[in-house]
This record gives C-alpha cells, structure tokens and sequence, in this order.
C-alpha cells in the first residue's frame, strides 16, 4: 500500500500545480479577500490608533492622576504616614506655604535673577520618568525645562539660590549653592518650577518665617518647637481608575480636592462608545467577510467537482480530497492576508503622514501591532479553510459516479 | 476463474417521473475476457459500468465479487458497499481498475504526461519509460508536454486510454470511449484500445451503442432486454452474461 508521506506529496503537487494552473481565478480569490480584509484592518487600526494613544495618554500622564486641595489645611505627619499606607496612593509628600516657597536662582552664563517655585519631592516622584535623578540633602536641585532654559544650565552646572526676609526691622538676604542633579521635560512642569527635598522647602519656609536653619548656617528665632503639620499636600493615585475613589475617600474625611476625574469619565465614555461603534461595524464586516471567503470558496469546490471525481476515479480516498479545496484555501488565505497586510500598510503609512500635524504628539492614528496582523491571518485561514473543507466534504460525499457524468 | 461474479443486483433511479430500473439476476466475467455491452443510450449501461468501476453504490445485490489477481481470494465487494466503506473502494479503483470516459475527464492542470502518470505515481510506481512507450503506441507520444486543453477530441480519449492502463490495472472499463468522434477516427482508436489490452493481458468491458464498430474485434457481447410497463412508469432493462 501507498505511503502516506508519497500520497500527501502527490496532494500537494496537485493542488498546488492546479492552483497556479489558474492563476487568474486564484488572483480573483486573493483579490476578493484582501479587497474584504484591507478595510477591516484599517478600521481596527484607526480604533487602535485613536483611542489607544488617548488612552496611553490618559494613563501615561501623571498629572492625570493628581489629586490637589482646595485651599489650605491641617496635615500632620500622621496623616500622611495613613494616605502614604494606602494601596491606591502612589506618592504623596507634604506642600508648604506656596507664599513660602520661593527662592531666587542665579547661574553664572545668564544675567537674570529667576524666582523659581520650589516644588517639594521624593523617591517615586510621580512627574519624573527617563531616569531622572531623585534630589537628595539639601543641596541637590532637578530644574524644570523653563527654568533651566532661562538659567541657561544644563545636568552637573551649579546654581545660586537666595532667599530674602525682613526679621526685626532689617533685610536679610542668605544663599545656598545647589547642584542641578536633572531637568524635567517641558511636558512634565511648564513654569519655572525646582523640584527639591521636603527638608529644603521647610529650611526655605522657616528662613521666610525668621527661624533659623543651623545645617545651612542661616541665623534667626529658634526652631519650631511641635510638631509641624503643613497646609497642603502633593497626591498622586497609583492608576487613574482609582482618582474618583481616592477622590471621595478624601471628601468624605472632610477635604475638599481637585483631580481630573471629569476628564478621565469623558474620554473613558468615549472610549467605550467608540469601541461600541467599531465593534458593531466590525462584527457586520466580519460576517460579510466570513460569508464572501465561504461563498467564493464553497463555490470554487463545486467547480471542481468534475475534477475531485476524477481523483477519486483514479483512486483518491474521500479524506485525501478534502485536502485539495483546504490546501487551496489556505494558500488564498495566507496570500489574501499578505496582500491585505500590503493594502493596510500603504493606506497607514498615508493616513499618518496626512493627520500627523493633528494628533496630539507622536504616537500614530493609525496603527497595528504585530499580534494584530497574526490574529488577522489565523481568522482569515481559519475561516478560508473552515468554509473549504465544508464544501469538500460535500463534494467527497457524493458517488464519484455523479460527479463525473455532470456535464 | 472470474474477476467478476453478480447475482441479483438491483439499481433504481427516477427520472422525471418515470422509475429507470437495471437488474442483473447473474453475471459473471472471467480473467483476460474482453467484454461488449452494446445499447443504445440511456439503457442502463453506463450505471452498470460504474457499478462494475465501484463508484457507484448500487441499491439492492445478492453477490457482488470481485477477483483481481489468480492467487489471491475473492473480494467481497457487496460488503464493503453495506459497510459504506469508500476507501475499500477507492484503494480497489487505484490498483486494480482503469477507467476510460465517454469524454475527457483529465486534469486540465497537469500536461499529457501527468495525466497519463497519474494513477502511476498514486501509486509510487518508478519512472520507467512506460508512459512514453504507451504514448508512442497510441500516437501522442508527440503531445506529452501540453495541456490537455491543447488537444483534439481523439487525442484526448487517446490520453484517456493512456491513463486507465498505464498502472496496468486487472481490468479496463471504457465507457463509449470513441461516442465523440468521427467513425473512421472511433474504429481506429477502438481498434488500437482493444489491441493494446490484449497485448497487456487485462480484462476489459466496454460499452458502446453501435456493434458494428466493435464486432470484428472478438469481444464477448452481454445480452440484455429492455421493456416498459404499459403504464409507461417502469423501464427495466435485464443484463445477463
């Protein structure tokens, strides 16, 4: 008896050699499918693209999960020891008098005094990405674009910080050397802001009060004696979903805040009705796709039906014949799928260069990942070679006799 | 020693209206015999053909066997068709059986020479030569590399005969193999088909609606009676041999 390897050979050999045979027929096939699945895959991909980069924008900007008071308050150290506790909190570190937290920089390259906004900040500072070093001690600084453009300063130059009070009738003026340790991108901070230890911004807001500081050698009236407590707060949840929450935690406790909740619901929302919409579209596409490949295939199986009979004559087995329409599909599947890839990258690479001024920053409007393309190919051959072997095991189960005597 | 041994075998089918029944209360074909079934068309001969080619499933049969080979027993065929068992038959059909349509009946896709290897290499059978020495002895041996499209109508039953012997099969069933071509062209093929199975030695059953063509050739003709009932509902047409 035959072999199997020399028999699924033989299969091969003549579907394929059929397959090329009619070339025209088989491009028509191709053509039809690419001509269904091109337009899926750009409608998936501008889905993709637009919401997917609103999302990514929603969720990669901290600023989005900021959550600020209103007004000024009583915050002690125990509280924030209770909100740092929480799983949905990301980062929160004590703000103080914004009065209070100023300081006057001076570089050597530029001729400007600037007052710079201190910015209280930590480890797991929520506005720092791309490996910005984290300011430590008293003396280390991480400047916001503006600033440092304006300081004409760079990572490693120093900087001249002054602070100036009027304590018992005279004017005082005390300077600190600060080593600028980072620069924020323009995206992060927008004013002339400097991010710094809690210790210096409390050293800053004493001096202002006509305390002394002894680290940096500042004179003035004794230190606080009690504990201090700090009239509002930096807060930072740890994913946007969990702003409203936090949000409300806060005002059942009595404290009134600010976030961006509003925002989030709005592109949230829309997230959702868009995805509604594709969906909807995509699923009548899908079954116009799914019912054109299994039309076009079925058919082209009872086309050759003269032709299966005639393998049959010669000695195929009902199960060898199913393989001839399921090889077939599966080449115009994979093909169709090519074609369809070539079609979607062309109509991509347009449809960004056309909107690319439009959108937001550089992620693109129209996009796929490569998971994409994969799931496309297995529906589309799954679907191809689904609707084939069907319509073989159609034409394998009639009487070879029938088919043969047809015309 | 008989390669083919039928008792009451029944096939029905309706048509319009009208119930088209074939019987065979008994036939039996021996090894090497060259067979004539002469009938005009639409008598029955084509079903028996492909019953006897096993690609059609008859309706009722006491006996059904099938002898290929001396040294091997018969085969029940008669079971494998109640067990529905199509790869019985179709593995019988690829060694054991050639078949040569009233027309055509070729890839389009593959040229003359694979045409004629088809049942060849099903069967892994080495590239020997005999495909050409079969082509040269039916004429084409000069059309080997075309597509069958190319061909005319005598050329390709030539092809049709060059497939169903080329793997050398116990038995040749030829439908009206020369129906479609003119008479001096049909006597000549006839003659050529009839000559190379005997030379091969295979046992051979071939249909045809006009005796004159085949008489001379010393072929075995089976008897058969067609009649209609007075209502005009039933032909039945009676194969006995």
């Amino acid at each position: 008896m035959s072999s199997p390897i020399r028999k699924m050979r033989n299969i091969f050999r003549l579907a394929l050699t059929d397959y090329f045979y009619e070339w025209q027929i088989s491009s028509c096939f191709i053509l039809a499918l690419a001509a269904v699945l091109a337009p899926m895959m750009i409608l998936f991909a501008l889905k993709f693209g637009i919401i997917g980069s609103m999302m990514e924008q929603l969720i990669e900007d901290p600023r989005n999960r900021e959550i600020r008071p209103v007004g000024s308050g009583h915050y002690d150290p125990a509280w924030f020891r209770t909100v740092r506790a929480k799983p949905e909190v990301a980062f929160v570190i004590p703000r103080t008098r914004s009065l209070a937290a100023t300081m006057q920089l001076k570089s050597s390259s530029a001729p400007r005094i600037i007052p710079t906004e201190l910015i209280p900040t930590a480890a797991g500072e929520p506005l720092f990405h791309n490996n910005i070093t984290v300011p430590t001690g008293l003396r280390q600084i991480v400047l916001s674009e503006p600033a440092a453009r304006k300081l004409k300063v760079g990572v490693g130059d120093r900087v001249d910080g002054s602070l100036n009070r009027r304590h018992n009738g005279q004017s005082e003026r005390v300077h600190v050397e600060l080593t600028v340790v980072g620069i924020t991108p323009l995206a992060a901070f927008a004013r002339d802001g400097a991010f710094v230890p809690l210790d210096l911004v409390v050293a800053t807001e004493d001096f202002l009060d006509g305390r002394a500081v002894p680290p940096l050698g500042w004179q003035g009236d004794p230190p606080l004696a009690d504990e201090r407590s700090f009239p509002g707060f930096r807060l930072y949840a740890s994913t946007i979903d969990q702003v409203a929450a936090l949000r409300d935690g806060l005002a059942a406790s009595g404290i009134e805040v600010r976030t961006r909740a509003a925002d989030i619901d709005i592109v949230q929302t829309m997230e959702q009705r868009l995805s509604a919409v594709f969906w909807f579209v995509a699923i009548i596409g899908l079954t116009g796709f799914s019912l054109s490949l299994g039309a076009n295939l079925w058919a082209n199986v009872d086309r050759k039906k003269r032709e299966l009979s005639v393998l049959r004559l010669v000695g195929f087995r009902t199960s060898d014949i199913v393989w001839f329409p399921v090889l077939q599909a599966l080449l115009t599947g994979v093909l169709g799928w090519l074609l369809a890839s070539l079609i979607y990258l062309g109509v991509e690479a347009s449809i960004n260069r056309m909107l690319i001024t439009q959108a937001e920053d550089d992620s693109p409007i129209c996009r796929l990942l490569p998971i994409h393309f994969e799931i496309a190919l297995a529906f589309t051959v799954g679907a191809a070679v689904l609707a084939a072997a069907l319509g073989g095991f159609r034409a394998a189960r009639i009487q070879p006799s029938d088919g043969l005597r047809e015309i | 020693m008989l390669i083919y041994h039928l008792r009451d075998l029944v096939m029905t089918r309706m048509a319009e209206g009208v119930e088209f029944r074939l019987t065979v209360p008994s036939l039996q074909i021996s090894l090497g015999e060259k067979i004539a079934l002469i009938g005009h068309s639409g008598c029955g001969k084509s079903t028996l053909l492909d019953i006897l080619a096993m690609i059609l499933r008859p309706t009722g049969v006491g006996a059904f066997r099938f002898r290929p080979e001396k040294e091997a027993p018969p085969l029940d065929v008669a079971k494998a068709w109640s067990q529905r068992d199509l790869n019985f038959m179709g593995d019988l059909r690829k060694h054991r059986i050639g078949y040569v349509m009233q027309t055509g009946g070729m890839l389009p896709y593959l040229t003359v020479r694979d045409n004629i290897n088809l049942s060849r290499q099903l069967l892994g059978m080495p590239d020997d030569g005999s495909v050409e020495e079969l082509a040269k002895n039916l004429g084409i041996e000069r059309h080997l590399g075309k597509h069958p499209e190319l061909l005319s109508t005598g050329e390709r039953q030539r092809v049709a005969i060059g497939r169903a012997l080329a793997h050398h099969p116990s038995i040749v069933i030829a439908d009206e193999p020369t129906a479609s071509l003119d008479p001096i062209a049909a006597r000549r093929i006839m003659a050529l088909f009839v000559e190379l199975v005997e030379e091969m030695q295979i046992t051979v059953i071939i249909a045809s609606h006009d005796w004159g063509h085949i008489k001379q050739l010393g072929l075995r003709r089976l008897a058969h009676r067609t009649s209609q009932n007075s209502a005009g509902t039933v032909t039945e047409t009676r194969v006995t041999g």
